[in-house]
């Protein structure tokens, strides 16, 4: 069960932060209407949600599920995509400075880090603040000095074994501190923080399980009223040691009380026992305890409709967060107790920064600026069950409702919404407090595919193996082309007038689709690409015809017709066509066939075939006598080979021309 | 009055009945051995088939299993996604555990569009017109009223359908094997009730000596009862013919012996000659070409090249020229030897005729079938026929001269001798095995012979074939100008090219095919260009010619046979210069023709290529094709159509359309039509060929209907 809760886990922030970009932010308008108007009106409204969900809900479905598969296993990044650019934060200005030399003083620099790495083994994490400002009466009415108690688990989630159902899951708890909250950044000094330490001792392999990960739990305990606020803050007992139960009971107990609890979890090793969290400043994001189960399972868009208030999107902005430092030190000078689960590369390290930071929703700092245009209003307007319209507004959130993909301007949320998620029509309508968006379902979606149809019949013939390498059908990608692109204007996603359908530009041209072989309609396989069934100009088929043809007549003998079957083929391969050809026709004929016609005994026949040429006024006599001198010369060899082979054999002591005419007489009988 | 005979002669109604049944029973047995034997060859030609099959397939899994097979690694879905669905092997015993794996779906295959079969070709192929509907087309599993109908009147249109013919139940085949069974045991029981003579006969009959007047009565008669409409006379007529032994080697009249062969004869220059002559096709260069079903014989009044060379040295020590008289013999008959040439194209002396030409099929019978078997020596040696004697004569003529001259021989020289004259060195070289001395005493002895008159063979020219081609008979043509005539080569050879003149009634020129001056008037001059005669400055481009290689000499389209390089862009289709093309689903219709490379502008793409059809047969097809609303029909001229329904290239796949990027033209390609697709416009690698079907409205194309074409798209 462990690793499903462990993904369920890493999923729930997901899901939480799906929930709180479509309908965190988001007031619907419908809802507003369902508390101001009266009971009567119930029905109807419900009659209409009925319709809403009946347009939206599948493609909805859809494009979650879509969004899920492209987070676990990504098609493309959306940072790469031109109109995401100001997502990637990577540049290459470094590139113009590079030096292969660079490469060394990179790894001997990787190696001294790891080896830091490797003697800072124990986790210090120390605590700058828990914002939370939703409840700004209740703050202003309580003391500014006012503190949360946080307290630290580390879980161990285990290999399975098996006899175990699920996996072992060991929470170790590490601490609880007093963490001031809504501090004033610049009021507090640095060295008050309380301070967490996990040992290092703790990352090493348990003697029962095998640890798979590790992970830290932040459990955040804010008192709802006044006296219980009193009561937590004086609980200030450290290291208590208590079972689980236990704790668990109290925190219900708690919760009856009114306190609200927060959690939050990170990982610090993956089950690859990669080092999720580097040292820096961190910024978690707190979930309610009470919200968690629809949160986590049954966080769908629609839940905004049960009428119940979830977090705001803004996570970071109103909290509620902890904010921390984490850092890996080796006070503890127990060098000889360096952490077994070590990064293991630099890249390893780097890249893990880059996945943590997502998860962890740890804010990066450039984050903040982006958020400029603060208070942004999107209108999502949906059109519906002919022309009924409903409302959605999202507040300086600039994700997308479908994907939560943070796409932080509006030209580039628009832009994401036309080119991924087709099922729908995005109309961009200017509004003066910010941008109306008209979704509406696109009845011309049918789903057809618009890629490279090479994609899908990659290597037609080859179904689970294949020799080697293959070839590639070319296909020409216009990746690099740099295209004409205009200049990015919202005025793009303006409703197109009737006239101007756009045309649908293909993005790939050239040969974008499977070709099949003309005689047996099998799948062209891009190796046989090359080769025209249509180059030989003498297919099978006609060259058999050609010799049934002749071999039909029934006034031509045999020696005729051998010389004109031979004499068709020849003509048909080399697909002769002027008559000044036929004198170098009649020696390549000569040249090619002189064995055969030597063999089939047809010499006379094919002098017979050259003086009909020649009267034909095809061929001159000089000619003739050439390829007939040609043809003597052959017969003179063969017939050579042939005495020395029947001296060899001692047949016979005289073997003239009269006995070579013999042997051409069996020779043709038996033919 | 002979049915009357018969019945009268009939014996007691019992017998009779008796015989009926026998009669039955054997016919059918014989039926049945002929179905049986029938099936036993389909199975021996599948058995072939699977064999050659076999054979290919071995060849390719040994190609296979030389190779390393290297698996592809499939895109790995995550677990959590792919819902993992396992095949399962559970064996009924508790000792071998269960044996699962991860089920990988296929994806699916969209499926091809529907295709008929059709055979690849690069030139048109003439094919005659079927008057006999081959097959009905199948018009779907449920008969419609509307199809019945459509069929109905399709077959109106025929001569009939293959396999009516025939329509009773036996055929001459079965017929002989009949009587021949019956009358091996009706023996014993004639004799109870027929007359001795009759039973004589009989015998005679048996022993298959031939028939006379009078057949058996036993079988004969019987077959008679049983084959109620059959008259007496007729089936006995029948039995006689098919009694004549079958022999597999009865040559034609007209056939010579294989020169090479032991049985060659000696006969004249145009018998030797007369296959080659016949079948070759001087537009083709091929024997027996699949385009054009007539093949002038060859012009010999006028040669392209007058090379008479004669030889004015000797040749060696041996040479006849060194003979006395010889060197002023050989000029001297120069001019006479040609001038009988021209008498002789026709006539042939009676010597070598003998009975073999003019013995077509009275002659006594097995004489006629014995005689000039090449391959039964037996039957030649017993009946020897003159042809055979006459070198035998000769020996015994002219005994002083040691050399024998072999039937082979003796015509070898009069073919040659129609060529180089008496160039005697040259022809004994060609000969091998004479030396030209003998071969001018042999010469000195033929002008003798040769002053006898000639005996007119009346042969006709024509080779007789057994595939029967019918005339195409031109029509004549209106007066119109738009109407494009096909082209057929004048032979008329007193007259001029007025009028009169095939080519100048249908308005086309005369080409070097033609049997006319090289000067006549109405030849197409070729062009001089010095360019890629790809503008109306070409004269050839302006006459929607191809420039003729024979013609053209200076615009390139008679260099560079071997490469795809010509200078000059008007010879693309006698060249086969086409582009590569690629098939597949189309994005309008059906299939579609793709292009490999980009071309530009007016560049050739390919021709379209199919059977040529004459228009009545295309009007009999594009009947079918128009239900089949799918059709292939292009009209070519006034007289042919190509339809590339059966037979055709790739092009045939390209469809219509009204904003096309192919158009077609009918290019004059040395005398013959031939239809090129051209781009109209530059076009990019990999798309989709159109052109307009309504090419020329008028006369393009009238069975695909613009409205059908709109219907798909």
């Amino acid at each position: 069960m462990a690793p499903q809760k462990h993904g369920s886990g890493g999923n729930g922030f997901y899901a939480n932060s799906t929930s709180k970009a479509a309908n965190g932010g988001a007031h619907v308008s419908s809802g507003v209407v369902m508390t101001s108007v009266k009971r009567p009106k119930m029905e109807q409204v419900q009659a209409d949600h009925e319709l809403f969900l009946q347009a939206f809900e599948k493609p909805t479905q859809i494009y979650r599920f879509l969004r899920t598969r492209n987070l676990i296993a990504p098609i493309f990044l959306h940072r790469s995509l031109t109109y995401m650019s100001h997502r990637n934060s990577r540049t290459n200005s470094k590139r113009k400075y590079f030096g292969v030399n660079d490469l060394l003083f990179k790894v001997e620099k990787s190696k001294v880090d790891q080896e830091s790495h490797n003697m800072a083994s124990n986790l210090q994490l120390t605590f700058t603040g828990f914002f939370h400002k939703t409840e700004k009466p209740l703050q202003n009415s309580e003391n500014e000095e006012n503190s949360v108690s946080v307290e630290m688990l580390l879980v161990k989630v285990c290999h399975k074994k098996r006899k175990d159902v699920s996996c072992p899951v060991k929470q170790v708890p590490t601490g609880k501190k007093q963490v001031p909250l809504n501090p004033d950044s610049s009021q507090t000094k640095l060295g008050a923080f309380p301070t967490l330490i996990v040992p290092s001792h703790e990352f090493e392999p348990s003697n029962s399980h095998m640890v798979k990960s590790y992970s830290l739990l932040f459990r955040v305990s804010r008192p709802g009223g006044r006296e219980l606020n009193g009561m937590t803050t004086r609980d200030t007992s450290m290291n208590v040691m208590e079972e689980l139960s236990n704790r668990k009971k109290r925190f219900c107990s708690n919760q009856d009380d009114g306190e609200t609890t927060f959690v939050a979890q990170m990982t610090v090793f993956d089950k690859n026992r990669r080092l999720q969290l580097l040292d820096g400043e961190y910024e978690v994001s707190m979930q309610e305890m009470e919200e968690s189960p629809v949160g986590k399972k049954r966080a769908t868009w629609e839940t905004i409709l049960d009428g119940k208030w979830l977090p705001p999107f803004e996570t970071f902005s109103q909290g509620p967060t902890l904010q921390f430092t984490l850092r890996w030190t080796n006070d503890t000078a127990d060098r000889g107790t360096a952490p077994v689960a070590k990064p293991l590369a630099t890249r390893n390290s780097e890249s893990s920064t880059v996945d943590s930071s997502k998860p962890s929703n740890v804010k990066p700092p450039q984050a903040d600026s982006d958020h400029n245009n603060d208070k942004l209003r999107v209108y999502y307007q949906f059109l519906y069950n002919n022309n009924t319209q409903q409302q959605t507004e999202a507040r300086d959130d600039l994700h997308c409702p479908w994907c939560t993909l943070n796409c932080r301007k509006l030209y580039s949320l628009l832009k994401h919404l036309k080119l991924s998620h087709s099922r729908f029509i995005f109309n961009y309508v200017p509004h003066p407090k910010g941008a109306r968006i008209d979704v509406s379902i696109n009845e011309c979606y049918d789903g057809s595919y618009v890629g490279n149809p090479q994609d899908i019949h990659c290597q037609p013939g080859f179904a689970f193996s294949r020799n080697g390498p293959v070839k590639r059908t070319p296909v020409t990608h216009f990746l690099v082309c740099r295209p004409k692109r205009s200049k990015p204007s919202l005025s793009e996603f303006l409703e197109p007038e009737d006239g101007e359908q756009e045309q649908q530009q293909t993005y790939i041209s050239s040969h974008n689709r499977l070709y099949f072989h003309s005689d047996s309609c099998m799948p062209l396989r891009p190796q046989e690409m090359d080769e025209d069934s249509e180059d030989e100009r003498d297919p099978a088929w006609l060259r058999e015809k050609t010799v049934m043809q002749i071999d039909e007549f029934t006034d031509v003998n045999e020696g005729e017709k051998e010389v004109m079957k031979l004499w068709n083929l020849h003509v048909m391969k080399h697909g002769f066509i002027a008559d000044t050809q036929m004198n170098q026709a009649c020696m390549l004929f000569v040249e090619q066939h002189g064995t055969t016609i030597i063999e089939k005994n047809l010499c006379r026949n094919v002098l017979l075939h050259l003086v009909s040429m020649h009267d034909f006024g095809l061929v001159n006599t000089g000619n003739i006598d050439k390829a007939m001198a040609q043809l003597r010369d052959l017969k003179q060899q063969k017939d050579g080979q042939e005495q020395s082979k029947m001296q060899d054999n001692a047949d016979s002591g005289s073997s003239g021309d009269g006995k070579a005419s013999v042997s051409n007489f069996v020779k043709t009988q038996n033919h | 009055t002979q049915q009357t005979k018969i019945k009268i002669k009939r014996g007691p109604k019992s017998c009779r009945k008796l015989k009926e049944t026998r009669v039955k029973s054997e016919y059918m047995r014989l039926r049945q051995l002929k179905r049986f034997r029938k099936a036993e060859e389909v199975k021996a030609l599948f058995q072939s088939n699977r064999r050659r099959i076999e054979g290919r397939t071995e060849l390719l899994n040994e190609e296979w299993s030389k190779l390393r097979i290297q698996s592809i690694p499939l895109s790995t879905t995550s677990g959590s996604l792919s819902s993992k669905k396992l095949c399962m092997v559970e064996s009924g015993f508790p000792s071998f555990p269960n044996q699962a794996v991860a089920m990988r779906p296929l994806t699916t295959v969209a499926g091809i569009p529907f295709m008929y079969s059709w055979s690849p070709l690069q030139q048109n192929f003439m094919v005659e017109d079927e008057t006999f509907l081959h097959n009905i087309p199948y018009m779907g599993d449920e008969v419609l009223e509307q199809d019945e109908a459509f069929l109905e009147e399709l077959i109106d249109n025929y001569d009939g359908v293959h396999g009516d013919r025939e329509g009773g139940f036996i055929n001459d085949e079965i017929f002989k094997e009949l009587v021949e069974a019956l009358s091996q045991y009706s023996d014993p029981e004639e004799e109870e009730e027929e007359e001795p003579s009759e039973r004589t006969e009989n015998k005679e009959e048996e022993d298959e000596k031939g028939m006379q007047k009078t057949t058996p009565e036993g079988p004969e008669e019987s077959k008679v009862g049983f084959f109620k409409r059959k008259r007496r006379s007729t089936a006995e007529g029948e039995y006689k013919d098919l009694l004549e032994p079958p022999s597999p080697v009865k040559l034609p009249p007209l056939c010579t012996p294989s020169m090479d062969g032991p049985f060659a004869k000696s006969v004249q220059r145009e018998q030797s000659l007369h296959s080659f002559h016949t079948l070759f096709c001087r537009r083709c260069f091929k024997y027996d070409c699949f385009l054009h079903p007539f093949h002038a014989s060859p012009n010999v009044y006028k040669r392209k090249n007058k090379e008479i060379r004669m030889e004015t040295e000797p040749c060696g020590l041996d040479c006849f020229l060194l003979q006395k008289g010889a060197k002023e013999f050989a000029d001297q008959n120069m001019q006479r030897s040609q001038r009988p040439r021209r008498r002789r194209r026709q006539p042939r002396p009676s010597s070598s005729c003998g009975p073999t030409p003019s013995g077509s099929g009275e002659e006594g019978k097995e004489g006629d079938s014995d005689h000039e078997t090449t391959s039964s020596s037996e039957g030649n040696s017993r009946c020897p026929s003159p042809a055979k004697m006459r070198p035998g004569e000769e020996g015994v003529e002219e005994s002083d001269s040691p050399p024998q001259w072999s039937g082979a021989e003796e015509s070898l020289f009069r073919v040659l001798h129609g060529t180089y004259y008496n160039n005697f060195c040259s022809i004994a070289r060609l000969i091998g095995t004479k030396t030209c001395r003998e071969v001018y005493e042999f010469a000195v002895k033929e002008m003798l012979i040769h002053r006898v008159p000639l005996e007119d063979g009346g042969i006709s020219p024509q080779k007789k074939k057994r595939k029967h081609r019918q005339d195409v008979n031109t029509p004549l043509p209106d007066n119109s100008s738009n109407q494009v005539y096909n082209y057929q080569p004048c032979d008329h050879p007193e007259h001029p090219c007025d009028s009169s003149c095939l080519c100048v009634m249908t308005q086309n020129f005369c080409e070097k095919f033609c049997q006319c001056d090289r000067e006549c008037q109405n030849r197409f001059p070729g062009c001089r260009c010095k360019t890629q005669c790809n503008t109306k400055q070409c004269p050839c481009y302006l006459a929607v010619r191809e420039c003729d290689p024979d013609l053209c000499m200076t615009c390139g389209a008679a260099d560079h046979w071997d490469s795809k390089q010509v200078s000059c862009k008007n010879c693309s289709i006698q060249r086969g210069l086409k582009k590569h093309l690629l098939l597949a689903p189309s994005d309008v219709a059906g299939w579609g023709t793709f292009i490999k490379e980009p071309v530009q502008k007016n560049e050739f793409i390919s021709e379209y290529c199919g059977e040529l059809i004459s228009q009545d047969e295309a009007d009999r097809r594009g009947r079918i094709y128009d239900k089949y609303m799918s059709s292939f029909l292009f009209n070519l001229n006034n007289d042919f159509v190509v339809d590339a329904t059966r037979k055709g290239n790739k092009i045939r796949f390209a469809n219509h359309s009204v904003n096309p990027n192919c158009y077609a033209k009918v290019v004059m390609v040395n005398g013959d039509h031939r239809i090129g697709i051209f781009a109209k416009r530059a076009i990019q690698r990999g798309e989709e060929l159109f052109f307009d079907y309504r090419y020329s409205q008028a006369d393009a194309l009238k069975y695909v209907g613009i409205e059908r074409e709109i219907n798909i798209v």
